[in-house]
């Protein structure tokens, strides 16, 4: 694994390119810039692997997913919002094969020369456009169009082709006030559009259910829809008003991700792993890749830990001191105090950076994409810190491949 | 002229400040081919008289007046640094906030930027549509791309200090909560606030925290 350097000379018009033709619309984090000045290229062996952990862990996650819909019991350790805890009910017709499961898990090189996984984006991973357009564009960039990539944006709609047949209405739910969110659908839904589907934009709270099926009450746009494509986080869709929601957990329209997909979203999935082994279900592949994780209250005196909250997004609220802004660690710390079960304890690794220009040393997160268990691309950012968080930036990953 | 033509007339290479105009209303332009309406309008700008090395300005007025401000003032030597970020309603649907306005304005406001010769340097005029905030929906089958400024979307207050600037000028019927929102902690550190609505003269502002702002809970 290495990093290569955008030249100086040709970074603006990189930057240009990746936000008219690659759906980067978000460029800065207050003074960060987060479209990194480099490319990340993976070796043939190096990629092999990861293909081969992440659809290990596909398999696991997926099984585990389905025994905890059916077990009330060893969810109750997932600590779910009581808001979903009351849909269980609601997700006993939840049935894999009418649906698209598509999840990212989360590699971060140590300095032991293993691979850590820290979580999986069970529920709405993002990055969409990043891993499908952003390494085409790199590879132009640097002039090395001999190294690949697998497309994202490809894979999914293989994948919708396989349930619509290239004919329907998809809905690209997501926060309409938010321009990240969208720039994620946007270039799904470009690219859908382009299979000749009909592509609704709109909010959770644009659909009505009606006898277990999706309908858009958007004006002008009242119709059926074929497919759900949610990027409303759960936690959110859960507080709207009107309440309406709740037609997404037994909907018999296509979803993409069905609500089921919040068992894994919990950060306290772990806690559950030795249950589900006991039970038949192994979790081999996450028992070896994953920190040890356990709860505030048992942390007591052991060291070496750092806190993660149950449902953060984006490296936010993690307690990694050298990594932490201001008074942010402080902060976080008073947090965890004042609400313990909201947070987990997760043992710190040490992430190998990786040397750039001027040996300038870059921390390295992985999101590697399964969509229907198979391996679906990569979507990478990388930070100064051994953080990754919304400052850090998004760095497109390319493979050498041994055949010419 | 495309998006990203257009654009670039924003954001030059290698010029401060201009990393952070917001590429999305420019994205807009080109999937809904926007044209430019008409000639937007000079302001007269009365309440400064010349360009200050200490000063920054926010243009928060609706749509195509911000986008008159802005030019109007880059040819007192001002960067007009555009950072809408609504998104564009579904097709057919009625919506609470209007980005084509935006979007139109643009256009026609690069045809007037390309012929105004500006410092690499200089300070930049935030440009911002006062109609963002307009969130009610008469009824639920509205389309909401009213969006909020956050913190992230703009420089740190560090990034303006460490670039001479101690004073900012809001040009707006009023400080809208979005802003004030980050401007406390700008206010915090020694940048001052003066307001305007364009055509009255600079009066200072000290942002105090209503009961609402002080219960609300700290991102972290």
């Amino acid at each position: 694994m290495r990093l290569v350097k955008i030249p100086d000379s040709k970074y603006y018009e990189y930057r240009l390119n990746a936000m008219f033709d690659c759906y980067k619309w978000d460029p800065m984090f207050y003074d960060s810039n987060t479209l990194a000045k480099y490319v990340l290229i993976l070796s043939e062996q190096e990629n092999k692997e990861l293909i081969q952990l992440t659809e290990n862990l596909d398999k696991e996650t997926r099984l585990a997913e389905e025994y905890l819909n059916k077990d009330k019991k060893l969810s109750k350790k997932l600590n779910l919002p009581k808001k979903v805890r009351e849909q269980i009910k609601n997700m006993q017709n939840y049935d894999k094969k009418n649906n698209i499961r598509l999840m990212r898990y989360d590699f971060h090189p140590d300095i032991e020369g293993n691979w850590i996984v820290t979580e999986v984006n069970s529920d709405v991973p993002g990055g969409f456009a990043e891993s499908s357009l952003l390494p085409d564009l790199a590879r132009k960039t640097i002039n090395k169009k001999e190294l690949t990539y697998t497309s994202f944006g490809e894979r999914m709609v293989e994948e919708i082709n396989k349930k619509l047949h290239k004919k329907g209405t998809i809905m690209m739910v997501h926060c309409t006030c938010f321009s990240d969110d969208r720039q994620v659908m946007q270039y799904m839904g470009d690219r859908l559009q382009k299979e000749g589907y009909d592509i609704i934009y709109g909010a959770a709270d644009h659909i009505n259910f009606n006898n277990k099926k999706a309908y858009c009450i958007l004006d002008n746009n009242n119709k059926k829809i074929d497919l759900i494509f949610r990027f409303t986080p759960i936690e959110w869709l859960i507080q709207m008003k009107p309440r309406r929601w709740d037609g997404y957990f037994n909907s018999e329209t296509v979803s993409c991700n069905h609500p089921i997909a919040i068992y894994a979203q919990s950060k306290r999935f772990p806690f559950t792993w030795d249950e589900l082994e006991k039970n038949g279900i192994s979790m081999k592949t996450w028992k070896k890749l994953s920190p040890e994780t356990i709860e505030v209250n048992k942390l007591k005196n052991k060291e070496g830990f750092i806190y993660k909250p149950v449902y953060g997004r984006v490296g936010e609220k993690i307690s990694i001191k050298e990594a932490c802004r201001d008074d942010e660690y402080n902060k976080i710390l008073k947090d965890v105090k004042l609400h313990p079960k909201q947070y987990l304890a997760q043992k710190k690794f040490l992430s190998k950076p990786l040397k750039g220009e001027n040996n300038e040393e870059y921390h390295i997160c992985i999101g590697s994409y399964t969509i229907e268990g198979k391996h679906a691309g990569f979507y990478a950012r990388m930070s100064k810190y051994p953080r990754i968080d919304s400052y850090a930036a998004d760095i497109p990953v390319l493979i050498e491949s041994r055949v010419k | 002229m495309t998006g990203k033509e257009i654009y670039e007339i924003y954001a030059p290479k290698n010029v401060k400040w201009t990393e952070w105009v917001r590429p999305v209303p420019f994205v807009g332009i080109d999937i809904y081919n926007r044209k430019k309406i008409r000639l937007i309008n000079d302001k007269k700008i009365g309440f400064i008289n010349e360009y200050k090395k200490d000063t920054a300005i926010f243009v928060d007025l609706p749509n195509i007046e911000s986008i008159e401000y802005g030019i109007s003032l880059a040819q007192i030597g001002y960067r007009p640094i555009p950072i809408f970020n609504g998104v564009d309603e579904q097709i057919n649907s009625q919506s609470t906030t209007s980005s084509y306005l935006v979007e139109e304005g643009l256009i026609s406001g690069a045809e007037k930027l390309k012929k105004i010769k500006i410092d690499n340097n200089a300070n930049p005029v935030f440009i911002l549509d006062s109609n963002r905030l307009n969130r009610y929906r008469k009824n639920e089958s509205i389309f909401d791309n009213s969006w909020d400024l956050y913190g992230q979307d703009i420089p740190s207050y560090n990034y303006f200090k460490d670039n001479g600037i101690n004073k900012i000028i809001v040009i707006g019927e009023k400080i809208n909560r979005d802003l004030r929102k980050i401007f406390f902690k700008f206010q915090d550190v020694g940048i001052e606030f003066f307001q305007t609505n364009g055509y009255s003269s600079l009066k200072k502002v000290i942002l105090k925290k209503t009961v609402k702002e002080k219960l609300e809970k700290e991102e972290l």
